[in-house]
């Protein structure tokens, strides 16, 4: 048995949600709020299987999902790209 | 038993991360899995072999991911230089050397105008032309992935394809020439701004990567 020392704290509401989630079978049959611009049908004209998407409907996510993208984000930071300068502050809340 | 999970999941609402950021059911699939990678710049003192310096860094298959990551990670202004960003399709190293890159090539620009150029905006837009697959036709599968590179006197942004429109594979060039002209319009280059595509043989030889372009736009 070993016990870490540096246990990644508990995953967020946020990040179960996107390990949980379904993909999208049909682009057609989702219903986004008002406000938000859905994929261009014209890009997709099978509208099942998977999608291509343009870059305006892409941005829109940009500040709603902003959590990070696993449990141990900070150590695969640390060892890889290394932590930038100014550390942002780590949930959007 | 799975095609009843499947029709009940169907039939009950779909939230997107639009409807709740924190209970979405529903994610966006990507056309195809991602990989980042990330090279460090060389350190002054020794442990400078390549293979230590090009780190994975994350593979990925949505956009709601995408976002997670980009958000959470160096915006390339912030980087060191001589460090890359390099986006990859999932299984395909990005050097020249990977087997599916052996015949391939890229379109290629610098920013020499460092301070004057967003390129955080720009590299993130072409990443977002690559996951989001508007880079090229449907059934031309050439982009193997996009690549910023942080230097002294520039930046740089390249597309890198699988085949470099030699030989007898003559439809290829016409791919070629339609990825070039893209990646130009997300790059916002004005008419009088070339883009440059080499192939990777080419570049391997001339024993840099400012082989003389083959096609331009």
């Amino acid at each position: 048995l070993q016990i870490k020392t540096n246990e990644p704290a508990p995953p967020s509401a946020a990040l179960t949600a996107l390990k949980s989630a379904r993909f999208i079978e049909n682009i057609g049959s989702v219903n986004y709020p008002s406000g938000i611009l859905s994929p261009n049908p014209a890009l997709n004209p099978a509208a099942s299987g998977k999608f291509k998407y343009e870059k305006d409907f892409l941005l829109q996510f940009q500040g709603v999902f902003t959590e990070k993208p696993s449990v141990d984000w900070d150590k695969t930071m640390r060892e890889t790209v290394g932590e930038p300068e100014t550390t942002r502050p780590s949930t959007a809340r | 038993a799975d095609e009843a999970g499947a029709s009940d999941a169907n039939s009950k609402e779909q939230l997107t991360v639009f409807h709740s950021p924190e209970n979405f059911n529903v994610k966006h699939p990507l056309m195809n899995k991602w990989t980042l990678w990330f090279t460090k710049p060389p350190s002054p003192k020794g442990e400078n072999n390549w293979n230590d310096l090009l780190k994975e860094v994350v593979t990925f298959d949505s956009v709601e991911e995408f976002w997670g990551i980009y958000n959470n990670i160096a915006k390339t202004s912030e980087l060191a230089l001589k460090s890359d960003y390099h986006l990859f399709k999932a299984g395909v190293r990005p050097e020249w050397e990977d087997p599916q890159n052996k015949n391939g090539g890229k379109w290629s620009y610098q920013f020499k105008e460092k301070r004057a150029v967003p390129i955080d905006e720009l590299w993130l837009h072409v990443m977002l032309a690559a996951i989001g697959e508007t880079l090229e036709a449907e059934d031309d599968k050439e982009i193997m992935g996009v690549v910023v590179n942080v230097r002294k006197a520039f930046f740089r942004i390249g597309v890198w394809t699988k085949s470099s429109g030699g030989g007898k594979t003559a439809p290829s060039r016409e791919s070629l020439m339609e990825i070039g002209r893209k990646f130009k319009e997300v790059l916002r280059l004005n008419t009088n701004e070339h883009c440059e595509f080499s192939g990777h043989t080419e570049s391997a030889h001339s024993g840099s990567t400012r082989a003389k372009a083959k096609f331009v736009v």
